[in-house]
């Protein structure tokens, strides 16, 4: 029996789900915009390829429409740290990439990067530990709180802290230097 | 991004350094400043007067009620601060932990409130 789109979209989102954060939080810088824009992306997807046929290269589809996403999340918003008209400026090769739904182009993998800003000494160990897993493992915070045997607001809660921190105390999204791992 | 740096020490144990300590570490402090200042990191900063010296004001009921000293009483006192412009909190820290009173007390880095400019 094939694979329905529900099934594919599951697949898609089980195997690409901290990739496609990893890049999309590397582009905006914001934990929160780049979840709620990958999940408006993974909306998207469920309505497009019910109707028409799944795209071949299903992580390239979901991150240009992710950002398209996050550009109208933030134009509805007020203006915040990420300017859109920034965003738009995207040099001309990675426009290519993303709006070439083919064969050009792999997405960076930018999940080394992830795992080191969750794992931050800057946050608390719980926090660390937990964004991690959702983040990096994809994880539900239903999921992780069982796991931690706290109530699920309490792990909701946990969860937006680190994500606010990271993003309110430049807790910087790269692999860091040398010097800083010794 | 802009950073505070928060420097608490023991008043009191400054108090009693002998002189020549004193002066050591007034150098380092004066050496640690130009660094800091010679790289564009600081932006301003001051070192605090004791909180003996300290009056803490509140309003209660319209009232103006005055205390001497700080509220708290703990070892370690807030005795100066550092404003930084650094690019991330990695490098905020970097800067703290060169601090001579890091050493000693402590150093807290908060980031700076941002106040976008609405349209």
């Amino acid at each position: 029996m094939p694979e329905s789109t529900t099934e594919f979209l599951e697949r898609v989102h089980r195997q690409e789900y901290a990739k496609l954060i990893a890049t999309l939080i590397g582009w905006l810088g914001d934990f929160e915009l780049a979840e709620e824009a990958l999940q408006d992306a993974f909306v998207s997807a469920m309505e497009h390829w019910e109707q028409n046929r799944a795209p071949r290269k299903p992580d390239a589809w979901l991150t240009t429409t992710a950002r398209r996403k996050a550009i109208d999340r933030l134009r509805r918003s007020k203006p915040q740290i990420v300017d859109p008209e920034q965003l738009e400026d995207l040099p001309p090769k990675e426009l290519a990439v993303t709006e070439d739904f083919g064969e050009v182009g792999e997405i960076p993998d930018e999940r080394l990067k992830l795992i080191f800003t969750c794992c931050h000494p800057a946050l608390p160990l719980e926090q660390q530990i937990a964004l991690t897993l959702h983040t990096v493992g994809g994880l539900t915070t239903t999921e992780i709180a069982a796991a931690f045997l706290v109530t699920v607001p309490t792990m909701g809660q946990r969860l937006v802290r680190a994500k606010r921190k990271i993003k309110n105390a430049g807790i910087p999204y790269y692999v860091p230097p040398a010097h800083l791992l010794a | 991004m802009k950073y505070v740096l928060l420097v608490y020490g023991d008043e009191n144990a400054a108090a009693n350094m002998p002189a020549e300590a004193m002066q050591a570490f007034m150098g380092e402090y004066a050496a640690y400043t130009t660094k800091i200042q010679t790289n564009g990191i600081r932006k301003t900063g001051e070192a605090f007067q004791p909180t003996t010296t300290a009056t803490t004001v509140r309003m209660q009921e319209a009232k103006k009620v005055t205390t001497h000293g700080p509220f708290a009483e703990t070892k370690e006192q807030l005795g100066g601060f550092y404003l930084i412009e650094c690019e991330n909190l990695d490098e905020a820290i970097e800067w703290a932990a060169k601090c001579p009173d890091a050493r000693f007390g402590s150093i807290e880095v908060r980031p700076v409130m941002e106040y976008n400019q609405g349209p």
